[in-house]
């Protein structure tokens, strides 16, 4: 196997485990942890496909930061929300946290 | 020097394979964080197994320094009031929900690999490494205006946190 599909295989490992743990886990911090993996994967097979393509290196570099700065943003926004609804209701636990009011 | 390659690549998958098992399936959600750093290391050496350094040190200093730290305090700051911090209730998980959430995280995986194998591209041998100057100059070039993007994203969602962390204080 060339080493392109190498690293594309280990960043689809990294969207299987994310994906699982989003689905399976249920406290909100640790969907969080399993939606950061699953960025991770992301930019794993960005720079993968710009370093080992003909395509635009410079392009999936920047792309692979912007993927970088867009997961510290989310963590940022997703840190306060889960703080309030832990404020509110007393636990991040996804399961309990169903109500929806205006 | 190729065999040594693949002898690094395997032990980046298998820092990458371990941590990401135990950040989702760890009950203690510091342990979970644990396993996430592990990975986040493991895919930085993977950036520098394709001559990617930047990257690397880039993906320590974002994901290692300032998100899992961010995760950190959000652990810390959500403990139940009896329990041990970051400790999820003890109660068992359904077989089907996880059985379920394995579908559910294979399926994709699965497919797109699947993909991948039937229509492999051509493999290209690694290109020179890209001088750190040129990235600036993409960025303050050509990619200005999502630089610019990426910064009033990173100030709103700044902002915002902020708006919601003053919301909790005078709704108390």
């Amino acid at each position: 196997m060339s080493p392109l599909v190498l690293f594309h295989l280990a960043a689809l490992v990294l969207l299987a485990f994310g994906l699982y743990g989003l689905t399976s886990r249920r406290t909100l911090v640790g969907m969080l942890i399993s939606v950061e993996l699953m960025l991770n994967g992301a930019g794993l097979a960005l720079v993968a496909s710009a370093r080992l393509t003909p395509a635009s290196d410079e392009l999936g570099q920047l792309g692979a930061l912007l993927v970088m700065g867009l997961a510290a943003a989310e963590a940022t926004l997703v840190l306060a929300m889960v703080l309030v609804a832990a404020k509110r209701w007393g636990t991040s636990d996804s399961d309990r946290l169903s109500a929806l009011r205006g | 020097m190729e065999q040594l390659a693949y002898v690094a690549y395997a032990f980046y998958l298998v820092l990458i394979l371990i941590g990401a098992f135990a950040a989702v399936r760890c009950r203690n959600l510091v342990r979970a964080l644990l396993g996430l750093i592990m990975t986040l290391f493991g895919v930085a050496g993977m950036y520098f197994l394709m001559a990617a350094p930047f990257m690397a040190l880039m993906q320590i200093l974002i994901y290692v320094g300032a998100v899992s730290v961010l995760i950190f305090f959000a652990i810390m700051l959500t403990r139940a009031p009896a329990g041990e911090a970051g400790e999820e209730d003890r109660k068992p998980r359904p077989v089907v929900r996880l059985v379920l959430a394995a579908f559910a995280g294979l399926c994709p995986a699965v497919i797109l690999a699947a993909v991948l194998l039937a229509k492999t591209p051509q493999a290209l041998h690694l290109k020179p490494e890209l001088p750190l100057a040129r990235l600036g100059q993409m960025l303050t070039g050509p990619y200005v205006l999502a630089f610019e993007l990426i910064s009033v994203v990173l100030l709103a969602a700044m902002a915002g946190a902020v708006v919601l962390g003053f919301e909790r204080r005078k709704g108390a």
